[in-house]
């Protein structure tokens, strides 16, 4: 029969002591122990949702500058005029329902610009 | 690298969770801590010898792992837990520095930066009355006085493996060190504590 050796048996003596003093602990650590599981088991619930968002956020911040690069990668459209700074009339004409048309026909119109006439008329 | 060290270091997957799944985790951590919860609360308190602090620590290292690691295998739970709290504890006796350090500058005396060591200057939590004393086991005490004097490494090392039962590769991975130190802190821990309990303690 193997007898413990000394590291062992001190070993075992702490363990017990150990545990013998675990099991003395008082009601109020005990409560408030029970207390703070529980409020930390809660928070799963919290840290869950704020994941969700968490990953939603950036999501949608790169997808909003992946468009923004996308925009300015591409640059203006050529149309073989030059557009100038856009403004508010511009939009309007965008909005407008007969735009549609006249977008259709932006060769023309530039062309027309260009050569400095006027829809029906003469030039200069 | 050990092979503990690095089962657990590429284990970085965290289970799925559904519904039922979150609600099965909350009843695994909620089980967990109450079996870890007590004998994480003793091991803090025998190093910051303050059983508030202590508390608070132990609720912190709950906290911190439900919200980082709660969606962890449940079996890296506890070496997990441990490393939680071990770095509070030292966070806490860094502190503990830094203010004594404050309160010498302000006139406090005996409060020297290489001498001071927090655990000896704290307080005893367990001021009893002499008839408690006289009742209490003195044995755990002249333990914990003589775990108290231990190096903080050696410390650890010997409440983890001992106290709470950890394995050598567990020990590691709440220390943040290899196996092989773990094994060197924990032999020179019981030789110190052999010579300071003697024999027949």
């Amino acid at each position: 029969m193997n007898t413990p050796t000394k590291r062992e048996g001190l070993e075992e003596r702490a363990k017990q002591l150990f545990d013998g003093s675990v099991d003395d602990l008082d009601a109020a650590a005990l409560s408030r122990l029970n207390r703070d599981r529980h409020a930390a088991v809660e928070a799963l619930q919290g840290s869950r949702s704020a994941v969700r968002w968490s990953l939603w956020v950036p999501a949608s911040g790169i997808a909003a500058a992946a468009i923004v690069m996308a925009l300015v990668m591409r640059g203006p459209v050529d149309v073989g005029v030059d557009a100038g700074p856009m403004t508010a009339s511009d939009f309007d004409i965008l909005i407008d329902d007969e735009s549609f048309e006249m977008l259709e026909e932006l060769e023309f119109y530039s062309w027309l610009d260009a050569a400095g006439l006027e829809p029906g008329g003469n030039v200069g | 690298m050990n092979n503990g060290i690095a089962a657990f270091a590429v284990s970085c997957t965290r289970e799925p969770t559904t519904g039922a799944g979150t609600l099965q985790r909350e009843r695994q951590l909620n089980r967990f801590l109450a079996e870890i919860e007590r004998r994480a609360l003793r091991i803090a308190e025998i190093a910051v010898r303050d059983r508030d602090e202590a508390l608070d620590l132990v609720q912190d290292a709950m906290i911190k792992l439900v919200r980082s690691y709660g969606d962890r295998p449940h079996e890296e739970w506890t070496p997990l837990f441990y490393r939680i709290l071990q770095n509070g504890i030292r966070d806490w006796h860094r502190r503990q520095k830094v203010r004594n350090r404050v309160m010498a500058w302000f006139g406090r005396p005996g409060a020297r930066d290489e001498d001071y060591d927090a655990v000896a200057q704290a307080p005893d939590p367990l001021a009893r009355t002499p008839e408690d004393e006289l009742q209490a086991d003195q044995a755990m005490q002249r333990l914990e006085a003589a775990v108290r004097t231990l190096p903080r490494r050696q410390r650890e090392a010997f409440m983890l493996r001992t106290f709470e039962g950890l394995d050598v590769a567990g020990t590691a991975v709440a220390m943040g060190c290899s196996e092989g130190s773990v094994k060197t802190h924990c032999s020179r821990a019981m030789h110190t504590l052999r010579e300071k309990l003697g024999d027949h303690w």
